[in-house]
């Protein structure tokens, strides 16, 4: 009965939904109001005004910058809030359901990761310095580091985890991108221009465009080892289980 | 209009009709599963459909990925950027909540011994 409601509610929500859909402009269309608004300007002159060849890290860290740092303080603060809840782990106090399990982990999947997870490190650092020519950028690059940490942790145990990326490096590393949004946003400040403008008229005119993407490569590398070293210091903190 | 009319329609705008419905998919298993953890995937599933549906409308047919440089002639088509750079922040606000919702579950279940809402209800 009470599931029959729900599904009957819902249901109705979902023509109204789709009632909606009929009304919107046809997909994949340049006509649409969202792409004749201000995307002719982003497209014709970010390369000049934003300095990177790949148009979404342009707007990202550019037009958008303001977003993108609170958005890298979103994750620090949830690192922080998970770090309140759960604590941080302890190589002394603490092991893992891996360790504690009675399943011998597969040679296959030891070997395959053994020889993987290096070439997943590398591939990480390849989309992060190569964030603004190609696809790729500081937060997915740090997604897949994030995700080498899991699964070299999953596979060999908490212990050899935990002393592979250890606790005083990851404790700094992990403000690593508020603290290059701040470092890149500030130099501006000198040049008497806003916070986050990365196009430096007081300086040599030869150099301004060389400055430009050194400061775009500092936040890139920043957000992707701090995200990155985020995802895996909270893997650790809800992973971890105390000793007998 | 006509009914050809509105499945016309509907077959232009397939990604907004899925994103419709795995967005009532998502609502469904938050209002009906007790487990908070698959409350919590049922969130998740909401999450992607609204993904979904940002990035579907900044979809250009035949238009190439907006990266520019050498070897893209003059006059060639891209998709629309903005929305790809909103769902960029999207996904990492998404992450950064579920991470701390997981972590709240995992101290919920250490302290009551459950993930059941409707028994979490009744211990006091």
């Amino acid at each position: 009965m009470k599931k029959g409601v729900i599904i009957f509610a819902l249901f109705l929500l979902w023509v109204l939904l789709v009632a909606a859909v009929i009304a919107l402009p046809p997909m994949g269309s340049s006509e649409t109001p969202a792409y004749t608004h201000v995307v002719p300007r982003y497209l014709e002159k970010e390369v000049e005004e934003g300095g990177a060849n790949n148009i979404v890290t342009g707007i990202i860290l550019n037009y958008r910058g303001y977003d993108t740092m609170g958005e890298v303080t979103v994750i620090f603060t949830a690192l922080i809030c998970v770090l309140a809840v759960l604590g941080r782990e302890n190589i002394k106090r603490h092991t893992s359901k891996v360790e504690l399990s009675s399943v011998e982990k597969s040679v296959i999947v030891k070997s395959v990761v053994r020889l993987l997870a290096p070439f997943i490190i590398l591939f990480a650092l390849y989309i992060i310095l190569h964030g603004a020519e190609s696809p790729g950028g500081g937060f997915q690059g740090g997604a897949i580091l994030g995700a080498s940490v899991i699964v070299f942790t999953l596979t060999f145990g908490f212990t050899l985890g935990m002393k592979k990326f250890p606790l005083k490096y990851r404790t700094i590393l992990e403000s690593a991108g508020p603290l290059s949004f701040f470092i890149s946003g500030v130099v501006a400040l000198f040049c008497g221009l806003n916070f986050l403008t990365y196009m430096l008229p007081c300086i040599n005119h030869a150099y301004q465009d060389l400055v430009r993407h050194l400061l775009l490569l500092i936040i890139e590398i920043g957000i992707g080892i701090g995200g990155g070293t985020v995802i895996g210091s909270i893997f650790f903190a809800m992973e971890k289980v105390e000793k007998e | 209009m006509s009914p050809a009319e509105i499945l016309n329609k509907l077959t232009v705008n397939f990604n907004y009709v899925v994103a419709m419905t795995l967005f009532i998919i998502g609502l469904y298993t938050i209002i009906s599963k007790p487990n908070l953890i698959k409350k919590f995937m049922g969130l998740n599933i909401m999450e992607t459909s609204v993904f979904l549906f940002v990035v579907s409308s900044g979809a250009v047919m035949g238009g190439k990925a907006p990266i520019v440089g050498e070897g893209v002639s003059p006059g060639t088509v891209f998709v629309n950027p903005i929305p790809q750079a909103l769902i960029l922040t999207g996904i990492v606000v998404a992450m950064s909540t579920t991470a701390l919702a997981l972590a709240l579950i995992i101290k919920l279940y250490e302290q009551c011994g459950t993930l059941n809402a409707d028994k979490l209800k009744e211990i006091k």
